[in-house]
């Protein structure tokens, strides 16, 4: 790195001093509210848990506008102030509409293995490729010379010495 | 004129089988005659197809209600551009367009490679014909664009009324030459893997139709994202719609080839792995396809269910069948030439995000595919949706976003941590200082903070390397700082373009945090005077309005729209009812700022009382999405120009040709 970079790449004091500042804020009051996000109630999370049915659109009924979904997000109303619990409104919904009406696979039983699987495919393959990238690291390098077949090599001794010109001449041309 | 449509699907037909046998053959025996015999082949069928389009749209402009597809998807009182658009409004239009842009591609490819490629091309032209053959046989024989009706109808059903959109004018159209557009590595890479002959010009031949493909296919997503948002009315953009789902995992799969390639003709390594991206996507194209069409999986954007899936799924499993056969027979001789030097290195970062990628299209299509598999093992159907997606796919997405952040800083075969760690200084203090904004603002959301401070971190990174990039070619030509940077970028188009493509995709993350994660609402019933607030924001309703167009009926409210005391504008949701007698449909209206928008919909109107159920959203940042979508657009657009390693690559390939042609 020319030297110039590396001075304007030296932190300036403010910046550690406004971290300080901003995590003292947080330590401070780490659970406190958001000042530009307000957290969902629970008829907007229940809203979110379950997919309008009203054949439109594929839309939770938090975001869906047609009638039906008006007529959910009501139902839902009625049964949060008749003291019911999130839970409970939710399965009464599936009781009456079916599993469909939920807008995700619960995380119990057969379904949990729609959440672990994509995260157990990234796993496992990201620490086989680890393992590969290691070794490959460490072992020797590969021969460079043409490959195994005669089917993988495309240019024949001719062809290697013509493209060996060329690369000679564009180099010297710069 | 329907019947003359007809007449050149089937001739159509014939030619592009014929271009499949003669091209093959040709290839087996080494007749020149007959591969030629091929490629004008190629170019009869676009002119039959061309000709059979030019056919529907004379029957949809002429309103040949008498025609099954006109009388479906077209009405008197349409206007001529959704006329036009019709086109692709049902399911037997939509396959003739998607022939007629497959066919167009493959003319190109025979028009660019007359005089080079002629060892891969008999192939290629077998590959690109088979699939136009599979696609004629179902315009020809499945759905047909033509069938006549038993009777003559006073009037169309007409055009669905969320069709009649400008962005739905190209979103199909773009959506479509991405996903035609990925039959073309396809076809050089089974002509290379068929012929043997694998060395890197299959590669760098298509390497620009991957981009372009790639190009198409994300400018198609972003419409499709614009379109729901400025036309479904639920404030948003992506629904985790298994169509919308369908289009987004060939384009990730793209996106991994596209780096992973570089390892390739940096390194002579992993390719197979290309082979396999390169076959994959084109596979998933064909599966997004199914999907959409088969009626397997529900959807809103479903064609009409017809009995093509079955035959879809055969096709689908034939060309997995050859393809991944010849992958597995080549594989001996597709070893590696060399191999990384270092864990620390921009290759391992690569294939780092290529295991994001294929990782993050692996887990869209398994949550797209998980209802058949519930129902096929508990016999119990259930919902794959929002939710679900966005709890897999955003840490993958931040991860990604790192990525993006430490690999243009990684030099390539073997970094210095103490070269590294001074590169990354700069940058790293901004995100701190980011995180540490954020913190001051008020922000405790912990997705918002990680997101802001990568994407911080990111535009850093990149910058630098434009700036380092640009000193570095100052001290070696004595240029002025601004035409080193300008003569940087000219001579290093992938380079570069990539970069702003990276700047495009860390804007486009910026306005999915802010407008997911900040997002408000409000909705209230309103009398004429009354006011409704969201954010910085407060409607008052004015009016109700009417209007008539000889298409639809229109009522909306008329909103004053206030920020603070400032009056900012008028907006005016409503709803249109269309004479052609399908439901109403929501019309929109948009406050549109840097900031934020104020997104607004009417849901209910009693016009006796002049009263109005208003809805209102207000989405932060949300522009950005747009913004970096063009970023991107411009930098992929960029990236796609030849530079001078380009020509220089081209002079070697065709040099190489001709000499081992003497030889």
């Amino acid at each position: 790195m020319p030297p110039e970079i590396a001075a304007t790449a030296r932190p300036s004091p403010i910046l550690p001093r406004s971290l300080g500042l901003a995590l003292a804020l947080f330590l401070a009051n780490p659970g406190a509210r958001d000042a530009l996000a307000a957290p969902p109630t629970a008829q907007q999370q229940i809203e979110s848990r379950l997919m309008c049915y009203c054949g439109c659109s594929d839309l939770t009924v938090r975001v869906c506008t047609c009638g039906t979904a008006d007529a959910i997000r009501g139902e839902i109303a009625t049964r949060l102030s008749g003291g019911e619990t999130p839970d409970q409104v939710v399965a009464a919904f599936v009781a009456q509409y079916g599993e469909q009406i939920r807008s995700a696979p619960t995380k119990t039983g057969f379904d949990l293995v729609a959440w672990i699987t994509p995260f157990a495919v990234l796993i496992l393959a990201g620490s086989a490729l680890a393992m590969t990238v290691r070794r490959w690291g460490t072992a020797r390098p590969a021969p460079t010379t043409a490959p195994a077949s005669p089917n993988a090599a495309a240019a024949t001794p001719e062809e290697r010495r013509a493209l060996e010109r060329v690369r000679r001449e564009m180099r010297e041309q710069g | 004129m329907a019947e003359f449509g007809t007449l050149c699907l089937y001739l159509a037909l014939a030619a592009s089988g014929w271009a499949v046998i003669s091209s093959y053959n040709g290839w087996r025996a080494g007749l020149g005659e007959l591969v030629l015999s091929a490629e004008r082949a190629v170019y009869a069928t676009w002119a039959l197809v061309f000709l059979a389009v030019i056919s529907l749209e004379y029957c949809l402009f002429t309103d040949q209600f008498g025609l099954e597809y006109v009388a479906s998807y077209s009405n008197r009182a349409l206007p001529g551009i959704y006329k036009f658009t019709a086109l692709w409004g049902g399911q037997a239009g939509s396959l003739l367009f998607w022939e007629l842009i497959l066919v167009s591609y493959a003319s190109l490819i025979v028009l660019t490679n007359r005089r080079r490629n002629r060892a891969l091309l008999p192939l290629v032209v077998t590959t690109l014909s088979f699939v136009s053959t599979f696609f004629l046989a179902l315009v020809n024989f499945m759905a047909r664009p033509f069938v006549r009706l038993d009777f003559i109808r006073e009037d169309g059903i007409g055009l669905n009324p969320q069709l009649q959109n400008p962005f739905m004018a190209i979103h199909p159209p773009c959506l479509y030459l991405g996903y035609v557009g990925l039959t073309l590595p396809f076809a050089f890479a089974i002509a290379a893997l068929a012929t043997g002959r694998l060395d890197d010009i299959w590669f760098r031949t298509t390497r620009r139709w991957t981009i372009l493909s790639w190009f198409f296919l994300g400018t198609g997503i972003l419409l499709g994202g614009w379109w729901a948002y400025v036309e479904l009315g639920w404030g948003g953009y992506w629904a985790w719609d298994p169509v919308e789902n369908a289009s987004l995992i060939p384009w990730l799969a793209c996106t991994a080839f596209l780096h992973s390639v570089m390892i390739e003709e940096r390194k002579k390594m992993l390719r197979v792995w290309n082979l396999s991206l390169v076959i994959m996507s084109f596979l998933l194209a064909i599966l997004g396809t199914f999907i959409t069409r088969s009626g397997v999986i529900s959807s809103v954007h479903s064609f009409t269910k017809s009995d093509i899936g079955p035959v879809f799924a055969g096709f689908l499993g034939f060309c997995t069948l050859v393809s991944v056969g010849l992958l597995l027979y080549r594989v001996p001789d597709l070893k590696s030439e060399h191999r990384l030097d270092s864990f620390v290195s921009r290759e391992s970062t690569f294939l780092f995000n290529n295991l994001l990628l294929v990782g993050a299209a692996f887990a869209v299509l398994w949550g797209t595919l998980f209802p058949i598999l519930s129902e096929a093992v508990r016999g119990v159907k259930i919902t794959v949706g929002p939710p679900f997606f966005n709890e897999i796919i955003v840490p993958i997405a931040l991860a990604l976003v790192t990525l993006a952040g430490i690999c243009p800083v990684i030099a390539w075969r073997r970094a210095s941590p103490r070269k590294l760690l001074e590169k990354i200084q700069v940058p790293f203090w901004a995100l701190l200082g980011g995180v540490a904004a954020l913190l001051v603002a008020g922000v405790r959301d912990v997705y918002a903070i990680v997101s802001f401070g990568l994407a911080v971190f990111v535009i850093s990174t990149t910058l630098m390397e434009f700036v380092w990039g640009a000193r570095s070619r100052q001290r070696v030509t004595g240029q002025r700082f601004g035409r080193a940077l300008l003569s940087l970028v000219d001579r290093n188009k992938r380079r570069y373009g990539g970069f702003v493509v990276h700047l495009g995709f860390i804007l486009i993350v910026i306005g999915v945090t802010g407008s997911s994660v900040f997002r408000q609402e409000a909705t209230a019933s309103l009398k004429r005077g009354e006011s409704l607030a969201v954010g910085r924001y407060r409607m008052v309703l004015e009016d109700m309005e009417a209007r008539d167009s000889p298409n639809a009926e229109f009522m909306g409210a008329r909103l004053a729209i206030f920020a603070g005391e400032r009056r900012v504008g008028t907006l005016v949701p409503g709803q249109n009812f269309y004479k052609a007698g399908q439901n109403p449909s929501t019309e929109v209206a948009i406050h549109y700022t840097l900031r934020d928008d104020l997104y607004t919909i009417m849901t209910g109107f009693d016009p006796q009382q002049g009263r109005a159920t208003v809805k209102a959203y207000l989405n932060p940042l949300i522009n950005w999405i747009w913004i970096g979508g063009g970023v991107l657009i411009l930098g992929a657009w960029f990236a796609m120009l030849p530079d001078i390693r380009d020509r220089r690559r081209d002079a070697e390939a065709r040099l190489l040709e001709v000499e081992s042609r003497a030889a």
